[in-house]
């Protein structure tokens, strides 16, 4: 029995060096053929920078705390959104799962939003708000709120009817059913919804710094790009990659296996 | 007076192909410390008969009365067991079971006391901590059934609750739903579409004629308790019931047993 546990164990170790393995052995060979491209020197370095120089750039940022700077005015601006985001889009996006006529109503204009990317809004955000924090807000806002909400709705809608009837049974009627059963059993899909909304707030902010010079990592894009910088570009790349893998994997997988967890693999 | 009365109801539903008579003029009297076995065919209106008592649906035609009062909507004196365990998967074994005392305003060392209480009634005390997946279909049946014992209702109501059951696990719940009844002396109305079981566990056992809508015959089973399945009394007393069923389900010429 313990001989054949630890060989489970030993086992399943094999397959997770194997797996990490070949992909630490993908990224090497891939990082070669940058460089060999880059030294092959079919583009000018202006167009096309070389790793060390990417590398160069990345830590130059570091150091001067340009970087950092500007991670921490994008996730600020990120979290700000995302939060008004979340407060709107998890309440309405209940309403609308259990109440038709709202769904009927707003639903299909939230639907209709949602087709909408929300860099759109831009430019009456800027008549509105003007060249403000507040105007990139309203986009990561726009950005993440429709998605939510239409998961959240669906969530619900979802919910089995059998919880629904068991809940009445056991009294959690009126604002306990929404608290006690609604919205927890709605947790999976409000974990997707959440997710989603997190990765169009993200895209939608970046498109917005974009646009809108200030500090921030798109504003960084823009600079590199007007200093014909390309390693500083790259390396800010880089940085948005790492961030959003980092959320994903955090704080998102984080969660994802503590619901796995309780409801099982099969969550609906 | 009679625990729970159902005076003249009807209950019609709207499928696809028209209206369908559910349930059609059902009188019904159930006293106090019944345990009252509904039998019928698949659609044949039993659940819905359930549920008007549960206050999870409402009559089109009559009254359903509790204790003499008028079911307006779902009341912690008739808890239901439903078919498969209504089991929150965000709360393990022990919350379950506490879930309807927390909604009753219950102080959480409370009902975590009478839960764990009742954990220990259906054998579970060893799984309080669990998460409801893993869990066996027999013990989530018995989660449930603490669930459902945990607010003290008056009257229990059982849907089908064994079904999906393993023989051997519903022998098991047999005897200890019985040794609730006789315990407890809850009244309880217990719907199957198993002619064995309802002569297992009922003082009495209803048939419900399908597409009819309406309780077609009446068998009080009087043999002592603490029945067996394979008792020749039982079994001759259900090969009885099951004739009549399976002559009911001809007559009408729809649905299977």
């Amino acid at each position: 029995m313990e001989k054949l546990l630890k060989k489970n164990i030993r086992n399943s170790r094999l397959a997770f060096l194997q797996k990490s393995g070949a992909r630490v052995i993908f990224f090497a060979v891939l990082l070669l053929i940058w460089q060999l491209l880059a030294s092959a020197g079919f583009w000018s370095e202006l167009l096309f920078p070389a790793p060390r120089q990417v590398l160069a750039s990345l830590m130059q940022s570091f150091a001067d705390g340009s970087m950092p700077q500007a991670v921490f005015a994008s996730i600020k601006r990120l979290l700000v959104g995302y939060s008004i985001s979340l407060l709107i889009g998890i309440p309405l996006g209940l309403l609308l799962g259990r109440i038709k006529l709202l769904d009927n109503t707003l639903g299909t204009l939230v639907l209709g939003l949602q087709a909408l990317p929300s860099i759109c809004w831009m430019p009456l955000a800027v008549l509105w708000f003007g060249l403000s924090e507040a105007s990139m807000q309203f986009v990561v806002v726009m950005g993440a709120v429709m998605a939510l909400i239409l998961a959240v709705r669906d969530g619900v809608k979802n919910i089995p009817r059998l919880y629904i009837r068991a809940s009445r049974v056991l009294g959690a009627t009126g604002w306990k059913g929404y608290v006690y059963v609604i919205l927890p059993a709605s947790l999976p899909a409000l974990l997707t919804g959440a997710k989603l909304g997190w990765s169009f707030a993200w895209r939608a902010l970046m498109a917005a710094e974009l646009i809108y010079v200030s500090a921030g990592l798109g504003s960084t894009l823009m600079m590199g790009r007007e200093l014909h910088d390309m390693a500083l570009v790259v390396a800010t790349m880089l940085v948005i990659i790492v961030i959003g893998l980092l959320t994903d994997r955090l704080v998102f997988g984080t969660l994802e296996k503590s619901i796995h967890r309780r409801w099982g693999v099969s969550s609906h | 007076m009679s625990k729970v009365l159902l005076d003249n109801v009807s209950k019609v539903f709207l499928a696809e192909t028209g209206p369908l008579q559910v349930l059609n003029n059902v009188t019904l009297s159930i006293a106090e410390g019944d345990f009252l076995c509904i039998l019928g065919a698949s659609g044949c209106g039993k659940s819905t008969l359930l549920n008007l008592v549960a206050g999870l649906e409402m009559p089109d035609h009559g009254t359903v009365l509790v204790n003499g009062k008028k079911v307006r909507g779902p009341g912690p004196d008739r808890v239901v067991m439903f078919q498969e365990a209504a089991l929150f998967p965000w709360l393990n074994a022990v919350q379950n079971v506490a879930f309807g005392l927390k909604m009753a305003g219950v102080s959480e060392k409370e009902r975590l006391e009478r839960a764990m209480e009742l954990l220990k009634l259906v054998k579970l005390t060893g799984f309080a901590r669990s998460w409801i997946h893993e869990l066996s279909g027999g013990m989530r049946q018995r989660v449930a059934l603490a669930a459902a014992l945990a607010l003290n209702p008056e009257i229990l109501l059982m849907d089908e609750p064994f079904a999906a059951l393993d023989a051997l696990t519903r022998d098991q719940l047999h005897v200890e739903i019985e040794s609730i009844w006789e315990e407890t002396g809850k009244t309880i109305i217990f719907v199957t579409h198993n002619v064995r079981e309802a002569v297992r566990l009922g003082t009495r056992v209803l048939l419900m004629s399908p597409r009819q809508g309406c309780i077609s015959r009446e068998y009080p089973i009087n043999l002592p308790r603490h029945r067996h399945l394979e008792d020749v009394d039982l079994v001759r007393i259900a090969s009885i019931v099951r004739d009549d069923l399976q002559a009911e389900v001809e007559r009408s010429g729809v649905g299977d047993v």
